[in-house]
């Protein structure tokens, strides 16, 4: 079968992937400093000895390849191990996963939501009054950083007019905030791609055979136009999904949100490797399957994609 | 259709049509006072060059054109619609009223069938739908009646190609399932815009046959819009000929064919090659253009030299590979061409003709080196050139030219004509100083007929005919001895081809050249060959001098080829229904080779391949 020597070779690639992204992040964290230090930094009775058997203590005494092996065993037998400081990772990651994946599952909703009906808009009227202004708040969309959105929605809706809570995961409104703040950005990208993809379709032949059918322009519009755009429309939120990824991070952060990027940053500044090495080797497993599901989706949408 | 008076009023009246595209005072007219009747069960065609606005009446009739960014202007279209019961003007209906007239009373096939249908829709739900649509057919009803349909377009295993995508069909297939679907409804009036124009000439006769078949069968009216004389000769009861937007000359078919009053058709006539037009004759012969620059006689037509040839091909043979498998194995082979031989003589047209996928323009660019033989020889003025090494083989490029069939896509957009003209002659430092560059290049437009200060223009100034003459000027541009022409005259209108081959011709007198001319069009090979080699599936399978091809055919290929050209006679219909089947694909399984074909002399100088028996 096809589709599975097709899933196989993507799923050695996944391994790839993961190999490099962790061997990356476990040498660039271990060039920024010592845990040992950092956690007795408080204290002023600290001596070298003490330092020493905290390494030893955390593994840390052992060469760079031996800590990495070590972890990579972790990985192999779905033993992510302990973090530094804070217990048993499954448990940390179990709560930080579901909330990430739910906001990374609404903003990108949201942003399908208001990009294709917007794009189609601006595709069917081009050079309109409607289409310029789709097209102008896109830019400013596009120009605006995800963190400034999210403290001016605070600001607005939260302080000003309190109607959304601030930060926080205990509510679904917790999570209109956040999730509208990566959705409006991923809009101003999408959007365009709707319009230009539509353009595209709409001026086929097949659309045209369409309206010489006597259908109704919704189902020229929505069946035969939007399927064909479809395809590049996917592969493109496919790989918006790393940068998504990456917006999350810096959103998570500002909206208090207690998902992967906020365990990563916090990771990060209590130097935390194998707690860091887990969440980042999480991420990145998350992209490649993503892309995975996207190639895969394309042969839903096309025919001529189908593996013969 | 009700009673009898029904029938005599037209079934549509086109009054003083006009369309215009865009507003205010950079409006253009595209289509400007344009009348016709269109009676029951009868085809009228409407004729005439590119931009002629032939394709927007149609469109205009069916109310589309306000998705290309059209409106209709003035004027009026009457039809006697069933559907909402009364004589309606097209222009005035509502788009809810229009849409049950689209598709049910007016349908339409247009040019491409390669993107006529949705890639992503299986062929039984795209006609479904117009059958739920219009008849509001159930599911299993409306595939019933599409199978129907396809068996009637005479589809092998219809019921299989309801659960088809297209891209499993050949384009002649995909052109029929337009047929069919727009048929299923049983329209009143179909619109075919050029529905053949894509297709190869044996396929072409096949799809013309079937929309002839079925209007007698249905008793639909057709309005057949086309740019090719020949096939309306074949399909029409009356002619409207368009010229730039405007009406030129409406009649009979056989008075406006025969008898055209408008000088516009008289010269469009002029330049229709008509196969069997040279027959008696031996030589190559100008199109005779009325108001043209040179008379016929002025180009002496000189018998060819064939001492030595100028290019001597042996056993060429091109295959590509085609990979599949775990490892990527080369599985297939497509057998572009198999030995194939030839020589062409100082000053001589060898035409090389085959329908797509017969491998002629493979052997063309072998030639031209832009890709690499199998195995074969290739002697040009007796120089072994594939056995050189790649240096030296480079200096024999600028002794073969190629001329493509796109004019538009040849031309960098971004270089004066004049940079681009002059940059082969560049390249293999022919032309050393800049002003023996302005020189080159003066001369060059002038030989090809354009005034030498249109140097410094772009291309996108030039019209298409314009700029066949650009490609053939830079082809001239390293003195070559041999231009090898593909389909360099295919994409052009019929007056501006004349002009093109009668330009060819004139070279070839004045300078000696050779030609390799590869086209699918059997019309103009006849007024431009001395020889002819027909090309099936990557094979020679005849070749001789022009008038032992054209008036004595031996291989049943070659026949069926001349026998598929459409011809403009008149009130003269084919009634023979020609061969049925697809153009086979000269993709193999590897160690699955062809067997050789062996060309035996029929008589001086005329080969044709022996017959498996």
């Amino acid at each position: 079968m096809p589709v599975f020597r097709f899933i196989l070779q993507r799923a050695l690639q996944a391994v790839l992937v993961t190999l490099a992204v962790t061997l990356f992040v476990a040498l660039a964290v271990r060039l920024t400093g010592d845990p040992a230090v950092m956690m007795t930094a408080e204290s002023s009775s600290v001596t070298e000895e003490d330092l020493i058997r905290i390494r030893e203590a955390l593994g840390l005494n052992q060469p760079f390849y031996a800590q990495y092996l070590d972890f990579l065993k972790g990985l192999i037998t779905f033993d992510l191990g302990n973090s530094f400081f804070r217990g048993s990772i499954a448990d940390l990651i179990s709560i930080a996963l579901p909330s990430t994946l739910i906001l990374a599952v609404a903003s990108m909703g949201i942003s399908i939501l208001i990009s294709i009906p917007l794009g189609i808009h601006a595709a069917l009227h081009k050079g309109g009054i409607s289409d310029q202004i789709i097209r102008v708040l896109s830019l400013v969309g596009l120009s605006f950083p995800n963190f400034w959105l999210g403290i001016m929605f605070v600001l607005l809706l939260s302080i000003t007019f309190p109607i959304l809570p601030a930060s926080g995961f205990e509510t679904w409104s917790a999570l209109i905030l956040p999730a509208l703040t990566i959705g409006i950005i991923l809009t101003a990208t999408n959007v365009r791609l709707v319009r230009t993809q539509m353009l595209e379709t709409l001026s086929a032949q097949y659309v045209m055979v369409a309206r010489a059918k006597g259908l109704s322009e919704w189902s020229v519009i929505y069946k035969h136009a939007l399927r064909n755009a479809a395809i590049a429309i996917v592969t493109f939120l496919g790989l918006q999904f790393g940068n998504l990824i990456g917006g999350l991070v810096v959103v998570e952060l500002v909206f208090n949100w207690p998902g992967m990027g906020t365990l990563s940053i916090e990771a990060i500044a209590q130097r935390d490797y194998p707690l860091l090495q887990a969440t980042v080797t999480i991420l990145a497993i998350m992209i490649v399957a993503v892309n995975l599901a996207v190639d895969l989706v394309y042969g839903l949408i096309d025919p001529r994609i189908r593996v013969a | 259709m009700t009673d009898t008076t029904a029938s005599k009023t037209p079934l549509l009246c086109v009054r003083d049509l006009s369309v215009t595209f865009g507003d205010g005072p950079s409006a253009a007219r595209v289509v400007d006072g344009v009348s016709f009747d269109l009676a029951h069960n009868r085809t009228l065609a409407i004729v005439g060059e590119s931009g002629s606005g032939k394709s927007i009446t149609s469109l205009a009739i069916l109310g589309l054109l306000k998705h290309l960014g059209g409106r209709i202007a003035g004027g009026e279209m009457l039809f006697q619609s069933d559907v909402l019961g009364r004589r309606v003007n097209l222009d005035q209906l509502t788009e809810n009223e229009l849409r049950q007239v689209r598709g049910n009373e007016i349908a339409m096939i247009f040019q491409e069938p390669m993107t006529s249908l949705n890639p992503v829709y299986t062929i039984g739900s795209q006609m479904g739908e117009t059958l739920a649509l219009h008849q509001g057919l159930s599911r299993s009803n409306a595939r019933q009646k599409a199978q129907e349909f396809l068996d009637l377009v005479r589809l092998p295993n219809a019921k299989r190609l309801l659960d088809s995508y297209p891209h499993q069909l050949s384009g002649g297939m995909r052109q029929r399932v337009m047929i069919a679907m727009a048929l299923c409804c049983q329209p009143k009036i179909l619109i075919a815009d050029e529905p053949t124009t894509a297709l190869d000439v044996t396929i072409q006769a096949q799809i013309l046959h079937i929309i002839r078949d079925l209007q007698a069968k249905m008793r639909t009216s057709v309005i057949f819009i086309s740019h090719d004389m020949g096939v309306v000769s074949e399909m029409a009861d009356d002619v409207l000929v368009m010229k730039a937007s405007k009406p030129i000359e409406a009649g009979g078919v056989k008075e406006v064919l025969s008898h055209p009053k408008a000088p516009y058709t008289q010269e469009l006539l002029a330049a229709v090659p008509r196969i069997g037009s040279m027959t008696g004759t031996t030589m190559p012969k100008l199109f005779d253009i009325p108001g043209q620059e040179f008379a016929p006689e002025t180009v002496p037509a000189k018998p060819v030299d064939r001492s030595k040839p100028v290019l001597e091909i042996e056993d060429l043979t091109v295959r590509f590979d085609i990979r599949g498998g775990l490892l990527s194995r080369v599985t297939h082979r497509v057998h572009a061409a198999e030995k194939v031989s030839f020589n062409i003589y100082p000053g001589e047209t060898l035409a090389l003709v085959g329908e797509s996928g017969s491998g002629k323009s493979t052997v063309g660019k072998t030639i031209q080196q832009l890709q690499d033989p199998v195995s074969g020889a290739m002697r040009f003025h007796g120089q072994d050139i594939f056995s050189l090494p790649a240096d030296d083989r480079k200096a024999f490029r600028k002794q073969t030219q190629y001329v493509f069939q796109d004019p538009y896509g040849s031309l960098n957009p971004r270089k004066t004509v004049g940079d681009s003209l002059i940059e082969p002659a560049l390249v293999h430092g022919l032309v050393t100083s800049k002003a023996e560059a302005k020189d080159k290049i003066a001369d060059l437009l002038v030989k090809v007929g354009l005034p030498a200060d249109h140097a410094g223009r772009y291309p996108h100034q030039f019209s298409g005919g314009q700029r066949q003459r650009l490609c053939i000027a830079r082809a001239l541009a390293c003195d070559p001895s041999l231009i090898i022409a593909d389909e360099a005259v295919s994409a052009l209108d019929v007056s501006v081809q004349a002009q093109v081959v009668n330009l060819l011709m004139q070279l070839q007198a004045e300078q000696g050249l050779s030609y390799l001319f590869i086209t699918h069009d059997m019309a103009v090979v006849e007024r431009i060959s001395h020889r002819v080699a027909v090309m099936y599936l990557g094979q020679i399978v005849e070749i001789g001098s022009r008038q032992q091809v054209f008036e004595n055919p031996q291989h049943p290929y070659t026949k069926r080829l001349l026998s598929a050209v459409p011809v403009l006679n008149p009130g003269v219909r084919p009634t023979r229904p020609p061969l049925e089947g697809e153009i086979p694909s000269g993709m193999r399984a590897v160690g699955n080779e062809p067997a050789p074909v062996t060309l035996k002399a029929v008589s001086d100088g005329h080969f044709v391949a022996e017959q498996a028996s």
